[in-house]
């Protein structure tokens, strides 16, 4: 384990004192991920990071850029730290950062691509200041099972479903919206969002097969065709919740399938 | 202190450089003024000439005065190695540490999802018509150890790899002459997952 403290420290002491919600004095030693983080001013950085018992918030690295104990290094993303930081203000300052486990990073290749992408969906679902331990559990399943396994798109979707679920954006895929009836794996329907899956049998862009609805109900996306469907239609639902914003991430991942031949 | 005036603008102005706060450009504006006319006259005109004549090289994208670079345009170099750095700082630390006789290729920043910095910002095409025409045998990545680094090293060894081009990556590891026992645990876990034969 590393620790590394870039201003005075928070004795346990102060820390039992003060882990309160409203920040009053220090926050010591709370389980989080650095989601995203951007250079500020000189040497400090901005961080976004995701903590167990506060939920998303930002963090002043004080002079982080020009550690020579390495913190820059640590405060990376997609690696669970233990966070320490103190200031009652709209931006709180970083005490001390150390990982838990391994530092080196697990993701990999596209993989870390897909990280990217589900950090940009938490800074942007996850309202700020407000826990959501579901939803840090549901991430840290995520991550470990993105360096694990190879069906990203699978863990991706799932991902989708369980967050959008935990945000109240829960979606229904076992019955008809209109007739109650169950979801017939061989018709197709067409998804109204904020209602549910819709029967139709024409063929358009929009439309899903029942199969597909089933396997996100039952969580057992496999079927190329399946995870394609499954995609354009979460897709539709995460644009329509962020309201006209684009995702960073997204149009990146089409840069870099675009410029491959 | 009057907030308009030429002597509050140049103060403003000098607080653009990194390090300088409204204290230190304060006395750089009194000295330069009171001190040293001569010496701010040169530094203006040597700032707009630089600014003028300063541009990208074509090949490499470090900066330059010319169309190519000293680097690029020397005889000398091994044109078949080719190593892909972040800024122009990193060139130049490159070259006085390790005596580098090949060539390099400056991305100018790296890929960054979230900010919104594609390989077209790092202008990665250009990269990829050199790899492409064949004159490349070995591309060596040194890029920065952080996440993003990482993906742009990723994204380049995919292009290095369907041109048929060798791809290397720099160590990284215990900095020499350093002690296990203070090294950073990150770089620790690095350096022994990369360990080598001996």
């Amino acid at each position: 384990m590393t620790s590394v403290l870039c201003t005075a420290s928070a004795t346990a002491n102060d820390a039992s004192k003060g882990a309160s919600r409203d920040f009053q004095g220090r926050i010591s030693l709370q389980n989080g991920f650095v989601l995203h983080s951007r250079p500020y001013r000189e040497s400090s950085l901005l961080l976004d990071v995701f903590t167990l018992d506060f939920g998303r918030l930002r963090l002043l690295a004080k002079g982080a850029r020009k550690s020579k104990r390495g913190l820059h290094s640590l405060l990376q993303p997609f690696v669970q730290l233990r966070l320490s930081w103190a200031g009652k203000g709209d931006l709180p300052v970083l005490t001390a950062a150390e990982s838990i486990g391994g530092t080196s990073i697990k993701l990999s290749g596209p993989k870390l691509f897909c990280g990217f992408y589900v950090n940009e969906l938490l800074l942007n679902f996850l309202p700020s200041r407000d826990p959501h331990p579901e939803v840090f559990d549901l991430y840290r399943n995520t991550l470990d099972q993105l360096a694990a396994d190879d069906g990203m798109e699978r863990i991706l979707r799932l991902f989708e479903v369980s967050l959008l679920g935990e945000m109240g954006y829960g979606m229904a895929f076992d019955r008809e919206a209109t007739s109650g009836q169950p979801i017939d794996p061989a018709k197709r329907y067409v998804y109204r969002i904020e209602e549910g899956p819709v029967e139709n049998d024409e063929r358009t862009a929009d439309s899903v097969g029942g199969a597909t609805l089933l396997a996100l109900e039952r969580k057992t996306l496999n079927d190329p065709d399946e995870l394609q469907e499954a995609k354009h239609l979460m897709r539709r639902v995460i644009n329509y919740y962020l309201n006209g914003k684009s995702l960073k991430s997204r149009d990146f991942f089409k840069q870099v399938t675009k410029s491959r031949p | 202190m009057p907030k308009t005036g030429a002597l509050s603008q140049l103060m403003q102005a000098l607080r653009c450089l990194p390090g300088v706060g409204p204290k230190s450009a304060q006395r750089m504006t009194f000295y330069l003024l009171q001190r040293d006319r001569q010496g701010a006259r040169s530094l203006a005109e040597s700032l707009l000439s630089a600014l003028e004549k300063i541009g990208h090289c074509a090949l490499c994208r470090t900066l330059t005065e010319g169309e190519l670079c000293n680097i690029c345009a020397s005889p000398n170099r091994d044109r078949t190695q080719l190593c892909i750095v972040e800024t122009p700082a990193e060139v130049y630390a490159i070259s006085q540490a390790t005596g580098f006789k090949g060539l390099f290729f400056v991305l100018n920043g790296r890929l960054s999802p979230l900010d919104g910095i594609g390989p077209e910002e790092l202008r990665l095409d250009l990269l990829e018509q050199r790899l492409r025409s064949g004159e490349v045998a070995e591309i060596i990545l040194a890029t920065n150890t952080t996440v993003e680094g990482e993906a742009t090293a990723h994204y380049i060894s995919e292009m290095a790899r369907k041109n048929g081009v060798r791809t290397t990556r720099i160590a990284y590891g215990v900095p020499f002459g350093g002690e296990l026992e203070y090294v950073d645990g990150a770089t620790l876990a690095h350096a022994f997952d990369g360990r080598k034969d001996f």
